[in-house]
């Protein structure tokens, strides 16, 4: 690890500037409890993604939408049919190698159902059995019985008898004798899940008469007796599914000169309610000419097909109807889930269009001003850690400020000569204060306890200002109300893929995040790139803390609670570098929404306080909780249907809603873009952005999640203790700069 | 089978001139050979690649992944001076595509098309390598290129004609091909590969040895030669009309591809399957120029990235539109398997990291990726025949005794496959041992047996290496 993290430290010190951090703590918390978490942030998504996935394949597997295979086989010859299956009877015995028929005595009827069991339409002819003292045999589906297993249940204990009819009818002369196989076990898995038997009674999907039988079908049947089941075809077909009235169905069913027969029907597929109201006549009209309706085995007086199964069967069966039951309810969270998270997606979208417009039109009116126009010289505090590369830049460009401005530079214990290179400028209103190593807040506080005037401007030790830049953002506190300001953080390295996706987030979390929470009154985050705070709000909630990761935040929100305004200042521009590889862009995120849930977490009593604090309390923490914190949480849900639409379908439907929604974020992102004038060019990287981007923030605020629930505070607390002690000693600034990357230009609340 | 090589030798025609002139020219010297020189390299592949779509192909048909042979995977780390070494990605790629090739031809699943367009790879990557050779006069390179492809081809051809004849196949009277003489001077085309070679489409019997479709699956293969030599012939042209006017002469082939590709124009035949296959791959072969001339690093990489995904992104969308007996097989699609080759090399070429050497736990391959590269022509050239070779060596298995159960043989059944996998490997390692130091003597060096680059290593720490390594 210690030759990793090295590593990483040179790999950043050869990129220049970008990943500095101050403070040893940050070591110490990020760190070492990283390396422990590093398994645990990708398996735990991981694993949570691959269960939600698998969970809405079954689903879609027992409701037929995957594996579903509904070709027919047309009619074939039937010379290789032995004979007497051809004129016998409707149950077919080809077990053990026999091929002989059974008829049903006269006078003797079974009525059979097949493709249910149909939560609708099966409690009804139930209960028409039942008031007739009825029995029959149900031949069920595999996926109907995995869902309504109670009704499975019912069946049973009501002197039924069920059958098999495979898991999800496919026809039989298109499979393998694998395929068929796994449609029979698993249609028995269902039975024994939902009502504890084994049955020995088969039909085939789309069967008829015994002499229907043809040279495809003959030796599935053949094989299937092998298999120990014997097959049951019918005598005569209601052909109820075609609804062709009551009547005509009873017509249809009535065998002949009052002989024997099966008869079959539907209790599943659709409207039955027919079958249920020609049942309520067929039965007591039978009766009365003396049938009886028993089940198969009670008419051919045979012993049951069923048996009770036990142990370890039974309980696979009952684990099979409990996964299907999960996975059907979890799939009615997930959908209600995906129905939430769009909805808070697209009310954002309308809520940051509508709001940030507003913002814009108030600053951009003739004559806005925020009050007298603040001319007064104002403090630039530059925290530094290792700068080395960048820190000339970041002074020069300040010489060049259009406003009058002392220059503070606290270097926090660099080990590359930061201070000695300012130092060696020698700029007359630059000052370098030095200090051990302590963390950037730390510094910030230094620095502000050297400030000689009133506002102070913070920034970052590599990011540059424009001329106007310090000007534009002091503005504002010509209100008196203003407490702190945000400026505009831009990304300066866009042209590589990552930096076109940091520079499109950073234009709509500028333009649309932050002028809508200025109008709402609670912008979450001042961000430490460019900022300006007035010293006396400052001094009144005690300075910078380092209580979490994200200062910025937490800083921001004391100002809030404290009654002060904080607003945005469009045109204070500072340029930034945003991380270019994928572990620093983690490390910095990690940060950030770690940090902003522990700043959440630390000033919760807003919400019951009164006054300005009760007020943030009440309308900013929870705005800010659901857009940043929980909405994310319910963001990976997008992908889930969208891979699981697109593999199981409906393709077309899914494809044309996820470009639906990008219009939405394109439409948004253009019209940022345009508050900002900037090209549009970058807007080509939206597509990708949306299929590699936004899972990596999504995961990464997963993490933190983890984190927070798995004990993270404490370690925290704990390791921070450790950071201050070693501070001092500091030993090389070994800097991993990935959690690091000050934070401070977040794009975003 | 060498002595094919005489007459187009660097004897023959240009005597020499050229050679010597690469030889001496500091990139190349490496290589002593070729090898070094990406150029040539390339070559081989190209060669190899090129397989695309076959036309004939049939059942297994050949995927058109391979590369092809080039010739020079050389390893040439030696050389010291000079130039970089080869780029171990772009090596570590042709060997990827080779490998897709092989699994694609004998496992059939259309999914390992879109996975990984060997083909367009290859194309590219030999687009690339002729770019940069062309900075020599163009006549002494195409001949170099052709050299280095045809000695190979020889000695396949050979073996393959001579096993057509033996099973009694008479090109005159084969039905297939219309008969007469114009049969007979398309078997030229086993010769130099302007063309489509006749080949039998049943030869032997149902329960012969090999399959009776054998000769298709030999066969078929060429189809990327003949591709790489009509690129190799056009490149003179095409870098011209690149440097004139990039982004035409890079789109053009896709354009071409929407319109000879979808059936809106239809040209029948062989020669629709040639400049089909030219349209195709073209786009990669030019974005070869691109990548040498530097135009892909000229434009912001999020343009060129976002650009290149939807480009591919439009080719998975025709695709779903216009699927092939087999699916998602892009070999069947001709304008979706040109753009998301297309897009796949853009991003593959950008990301370019020019490694000297395979990093981290790749380098555990670096010999095989050195010699899959060496001998890139020959592995592409026989794989197929060596497949079906693969059956009735592994058809010996079901009379073990212990193989005489119903169950064993059933296990054997469904695992048949991954077992001809497994088994293809070694034989190709066969035909590597007996014909691939043809691909050596086409490249005028002395003829190595098994270059996986172990001695040249030791070479190149010794001298400069050349005279080691290429006796490696």
């Amino acid at each position: 690890m210690a030759s990793r993290t090295r590593r990483r430290g040179a790999e950043h010190g050869a990129r220049g500037g970008s990943s500095r951090r101050h403070a040893p703590e940050h070591r110490a918390r990020g760190a070492a409890p990283r390396r422990r978490r590093v398994p645990m942030r990708l398996l735990l998504p991981c694993l949570v993604l691959v269960a939600l996935m698998a969970m809405l394949m079954l689903r879609g597997y027992v409701h037929s939408e995957i594996l579903a295979d509904h070709r027919i086989r047309p009619e074939a010859a039937t010379d290789k049919v032995p004979e007497k299956i051809l004129e016998g009877g409707p149950v077919i015995d080809t077990r053990g190698g026999r091929a002989e028929t059974l008829s049903l005595r006269d006078h003797r009827l079974v009525l059979t159902f097949d493709d249910g069991p149909d939560p609708e339409w099966t409690p009804k002819v139930l209960d028409v059995l039942k008031k007739h003292h009825a029995h029959a045999v149900f031949f069920v589906t595999g996926t109907m019985a995995s869902r309504y297993p109670e009704l499975v249940r019912r069946m049973v204990e009501e002197g039924h008898e069920v059958g098999l009819h495979t898991f999800n009818h496919p026809d039989l002369s298109y499979q393998s004798k694998k395929r068929i196989d796994w449609e029979l076990s698993q249609n028995q898995l269902a039975i024994t899940g939902a009502a504890g038997i084994r049955t020995s009674l088969f039909r085939p999907p789309y069967s008829s008469f015994a002499d229907a039988m043809d040279n495809a079908s003959w030796p599935i049947t053949e094989y299937i007796g092998q298999r120990g089941y014997l097959t049951v075809v019918n005598n005569t077909d209601s052909e109820d599914w075609q609804k062709p009235g009551v009547d005509e169905i009873i017509r249809r069913a009535t065998p002949k000169g009052g002989k024997g027969a099966i008869v079959l029907m539907h209790d599943s597929g659709g409207d039955r309610h027919q079958t249920v109201q020609a049942l309520d006549r067929f039965l007591p009209d039978l009766q009365a000419k003396g049938y009886k309706f028993g089940n198969l085995t009670e008419a051919l007086g045979a012993p049951s097909a069923h048996s009770q199964v036990t142990g370890l069967d039974l309980w696979k069966g009952k684990a099979w109807i409990f996964l299907v039951r999960a996975s059907d309810n979890i799939t009615g969270v997930l959908v209600v889930g995906l129905a939430v998270i769009g909805f808070l997606v697209i009310s954002r979208f309308v809520l940051m269009l509508l709001l940030s417009g507003i913002h814009a039109r108030r600053v951009r009116r003739k004559g806005f001003r925020w009050g007298p126009p603040v001319t007064e010289p104002v403090t630039v505090l530059v925290p530094a850690y290792n700068e080395a590369k960048c820190i000339e830049n970041t002074v020069r460009s300040l010489m060049a400020s259009e406003h009058p401005i002392e220059v503070i530079v606290v270097d926090d214990g660099s080990s590359d000569g930061t201070a000695r290179i300012v130092e060696a400028m020698g700029l007359p209103n630059v000052r370098v204060v030095r200090q051990l190593n302590a963390g950037k807040p730390a510094a910030l506080n230094r620095g502000l306890a050297n400030a000689s005037y009133d506002i102070i401007v913070m920034m970052d030790g590599d990011t540059v200002f424009e001329p106007a830049t310090v000007r534009e953002l002091v503005q504002p506190f010509g209100d008196p109300r203003v407490g702190a300001v945000a400026g505009n953080a831009k990304v300066g390295n866009r042209d590589s893929l990552i930096g076109a996706w940091q520079h499109i987030e950073y234009v709509m979390g500028f333009n649309l995040d932050r002028r809508m929470y200025d109008i709402l009154r609670c912008m979450p985050t001042i961000p430490g790139a460019v900022g300006a705070f007035r010293r006396s709000a400052l001094e009144r909630v005690g300075g910078m803390s380092d209580d979490t990761l994200a200062e910025d935040t937490d800083i921001t929100m004391a100002m809030h609670r404290d009654g002060w305004r904080v607003v945005y200042a469009e045109n204070a521009r500072a340029w930034t570098e945003a991380p270019e590889s994928v572990q620093q862009l983690w490390s910095q995120r990690y940060r950030w929404s770690y940090g902003t849930m522990q700043a959440i977490w630390k000033h919760r009593r807003a919400l019951v306080e009164k006054g300005p604090s009760g007020r943030f309390g009440r309308v900013g923490l929870p705005l800010v909780s659901l857009f940043m914190v929980l909405a994310p949480l319910l963001a990976p849900l997008i992908d889930v249907f969208l891979i699981y639409g697109l593999i199981f379908g409906p393709t077309q439907k899914t494809v044309v809603a996820w470009l639906g929604v990008l219009a939405i974020q394109l439409v948004c992102a253009a019209y940022a873009f345009r508050l900002d004038k900037e090209r549009m060019t970058h807007l080509i990287s939206l597509p990708l952005q949306q299929i590699l981007y936004r899972q990596l923030m999504y995961v990464v605020l997963l993490q933190s999640w983890i984190t927070a629930l798995t004990g993270g505070r404490l370690r925290w607390q704990k390791l921070r203790r450790t950071g201050v002690v070693e501070a001092p000693g500091g030993p090389v600034p070994s800097q991993r700069s990935a959690g690091t990357r000050d934070g401070d230009r977040r794009p975003v609340g | 089978m060498t002595h094919g090589y005489p007459p187009m030798g660097p004897g023959a025609a240009g005597p020499g001139a050229p050679e010597p002139s690469w030889q001496n020219d500091p990139a190349w010297q490496t290589d002593p050979a070729w090898q070094n020189d990406p150029a040539w390299r390339t070559d081989p592949y190209a060669g190899a690649g090129a397989y695309g779509h076959e036309p004939a192909a049939t059942a297994v048909a050949p995927e058109p992944s391979t590369p092809a042979p080039d010739p020079a995977p050389e390893p040439v780390p030696a050389a010291a001076p000079k130039k970089p070494g080869r780029d171990r990605y772009l090596d570590l790629l042709r060997s990827i595509a080779l490998v897709r090739v092989v699994a694609y031809h004998l496992f059939g699943w259309a999914w390992l098309t879109v996975l990984f367009p060997s083909m367009g790879v290859m194309f590219a990557l030999a687009g690339s390598l002729m770019a940069r050779s062309l900075n020599r006069p163009a006549w002494g390179v195409i001949k170099s290129r052709v050299r280095r492809l045809l000695p190979p081809l020889w000695v396949f051809s050979a073996v393959v004609l001579t096993m057509m004849f033996a099973g009694g196949w008479n090109p005159t009277k084969d039905p297939d091909l219309g008969g007469g003489m114009w049969a007979v001077i398309d078997l030229f085309n086993y010769l130099v590969p302007v063309g489509a070679p006749p080949f039998p489409w049943q030869i032997g019997s149902q329960s012969g040895l090999l399959e009776n479709t054998w000769a298709v699956q030999a066969a078929g293969v060429l189809w990327y030669l003949r591709a790489y030599l009509w690129f190799v012939v056009a490149s003179p042209l095409l870098l011209w009309a690149f440097r004139r006017a990039p982004w035409p002469t890079l789109l053009a082939p896709l354009a071409l591809t929407a319109v000879v590709g979808t059936g809106v124009v239809k040209i029948p035949g062989e020669t629709g399957n040639a400049i089909s296959d030219f349209a195709v791959y073209g786009g990669c072969w030019v974005l070869g120029f691109a990548h040498h001339e530097g135009l892909l690093s000229r434009i912001p990489r999020y343009v060129a990235v976002s650009c290149a995904s939807l480009v591919m992104a439009f080719g998975l969308w025709w695709a779903s539109g216009h699927l092939g007996p087999d699916g998602w097989d892009l070999n069947d699609i001709p304008l979706s398997q040109a753009t998301w080759s297309f897009g796949f090399v853009v991003i593959l070429l950008l990301y370019s990291p020019s490694w000297q050497e395979l990093p981290g736990r790749l380098a555990r391959w670096d010999k095989l990726v050195t010699l899959s590269n060496n001998r890139a022509v020959t592995i592409y050239l026989w794989h197929n025949l060596l497949i079906m070779a693969t059956v009735p060596i592994l058809d010996q298995l079901y009379n073990l005794p212990f193989m005489e159960s119903e169950r064993a043989s059933a296990a054997l059944d469904s695992t048949y496959m991954i077992w001809m996998f497994f088994l293809v490997w070694p034989l190709i390692g066969l035909a590597v041992l007996s014909f691939g130091w043809v691909e050596d003597i086409a490249a005028k060096r002395s003829p190595r047996l098994w270059p996986n680059g172990t001695k040249k290593k030791a070479a190149a720490s010794g001298d400069g290496g050349r005279g080691g390594r290429r006796r490696g």
